[in-house]
């Protein structure tokens, strides 16, 4: 590649790794808030003007809190494993559309990328789980990964439809494809099996048994403090943006917005990222409403459900392709 | 399964429900009274909280250190100390309270004849370390300055303790 390509890759990788950096850090801030309007209290209000320097607050704190690793625990595992979290989500974020023409890198099997690292992402719980050698991280660790690796293959088959419909697995040829209306009207159960197994992917409630606080203590990071556990946040929170930004390049059309009156002035970017706070803003009212799955009604949703319903909107979708 | 409970299952009506729910109380006011920014707690008087030494008009303590504050005391954090002063006068030298120690019965102001201690309503004095929390007679004194002034001193006496000596205290 040319040097030139090669340093305007590299600027659009800083540029958009810090602004989902930035975003992470305030999704914090803002589910504070927006869970404790709906609790009938206030969120954060003391740091800063109606606590919007929280997030600053605490990852000053998180920098100067005490490193713990337990004795007995598997170091280099110990070590790397919230690495892979966030490296398996911030990469997916490489091939994300952002407005026509703009992504870090326009593959044509953008969705079997995220996918992949998705998959890759599990073995962030897995190693987890194991590395702390704890009762509690370790049944956590393995209740999450179960619950990541069932709840991939729906996810998976609901993007299926998409794909037909759209003929590519390219986001940005996906999204062109949604020009006369988006995907979500005909697809869907498929939209409602994608949310539901993202939900489930990024262990958010309800299905966030793997760490809720009153079972696990922490699930499969009990173990881990300071910057460590803020890593393990970070990549949660990036994957929930991941999640959102597929959502909504797949099933509500991407950087298209309505195009009368004033509205053909606006930039696509800024109709996708309203998409990505809509669906970022039903992660929070959906956690701040339901209460928490078993686990095996967790799983037994999982395989019994969701899978079957992915597989019947195939069904359909071909069925409609056909005639 | 009949086909209502059916529907209601499928289009997760409830859930909705519940949603909706959550939806309206995001947009109703918060109940957060926001302590101590934008709310002030005045409890009552005869509140029991933060001790004071009663002062007569003229200044002067209207204790004497007879010290059955200190004998009464359940958890036995009055300190009193006295010597001689002039004329043959007994005087209070020191007179000690262990905050710290204290349980805010009040035992201390039923069992004084003179009203000479009583406990305000003040009750914010927290502090850094454990020198703050020991007061002597002068931070006591002080206390009945700031905290109980004229007519509050006054008006605890007539609501709440009514020290033994018949005339309220008002001597001196």
């Amino acid at each position: 590649m040319e040097i030139t390509e090669m340093l305007w890759t590299f600027i659009k990788v800083f540029i958009i790794v810090n602004i989902v950096m930035l975003h992470v850090a305030y999704a914090v801030y803002f589910e504070r808030k927006v869970i404790g309007h709906m609790q009938v209290r206030l969120g954060p209000m003391h740091v800063g003007p109606h606590g919007l320097l929280q997030p600053i607050a605490d990852g000053i704190k998180l920098f100067f809190k005490e490193d713990i690793i337990p004795s007995d625990a598997d170091r280099p595992i110990f070590y790397i494993a919230p690495v892979i979290g966030v490296v398996a989500a911030l990469g997916s974020i490489a091939v994300i559309p952002f407005w026509e023409g703009f992504s870090i890198a326009d593959i044509n099997i953008g969705i079997l990328y995220i996918l992949a690292l998705s998959s890759i992402g599990t073995y962030n719980v897995i190693l987890a789980g194991w590395a702390s050698n704890s009762k509690y991280s370790f049944l956590g660790g393995l209740r999450a990964s179960a619950q990541v690796i069932s709840y991939e293959i729906a996810m998976g088959l609901s993007l299926v439809g998409v794909i037909m419909l759209a003929g590519s697995a390219n986001l940005s040829d996906i999204v062109k494809a949604q020009t006369e209306g988006p995907f979500i009207f005909s697809q869907i159960i498929g939209f409602f099996v994608f949310l539901m197994a993202a939900i489930a992917e990024t262990n958010r409630a309800p299905f966030d048994l793997p760490e809720a606080e009153t079972e696990l203590v922490a699930g499969y990071f009990t173990e881990y403090s300071g910057i460590r556990w803020g890593l393990f946040f970070m990549g949660e929170y990036t994957g929930m943006f991941v999640m959102s930004a597929l959502a909504s390049i797949c099933f509500l059309g991407g950087w298209h917005g309505p195009d009368f009156w004033i509205f053909s002035h606006v930039p696509g970017v800024v109709w996708f990222i309203l998409k990505i706070y809509a669906f970022i803003f039903f992660y929070f009212w959906i956690r701040a409403t339901l209460p928490r799955y078993r686990y095996d009604q967790l799983m037994g949703l999982g395989w019994k459900l969701f899978i079957p319903l992915a597989l019947v909107n195939i069904f359909i979708t071909g069925l409609m392709k056909l005639l | 399964m009949t086909t209502k409970e059916f529907l209601k299952k499928v289009l997760f009506i409830e859930i909705i429900k519940g949603l909706s729910v959550t939806l309206k109380h995001l947009f109703s006011p918060a109940v957060t009274r926001q302590y101590p920014y934008k709310v002030k707690i005045e409890p009552p008087l005869g509140t029991r909280a933060l001790h004071a030494l009663a002062k007569y008009e003229t200044g002067k303590m209207k204790c004497v250190g007879c010290g059955l504050c200190s004998a009464m005391c359940p958890s036995k954090c009055i300190y009193i100390y006295t010597a001689e002063g002039e004329g043959h006068q007994k005087v209070v030298e020191r007179y000690e309270i262990d905050i710290l120690r204290c349980v805010f019965c009040a035992l201390c102001v039923e069992a004084c004849p003179f009203g000479a201690i009583v406990l305000t309503p003040h009750f914010e004095y927290a502090g850094y370390n454990r020198d703050e929390f020991y007061y002597t007679k002068e931070r006591l004194l002080e206390n009945w300055n700031r905290h109980m002034g004229s007519e509050r001193g006054s008006e605890y006496f007539e609501k709440f303790w009514i020290p033994k000596s018949g005339d309220f205290g008002r001597r001196g």
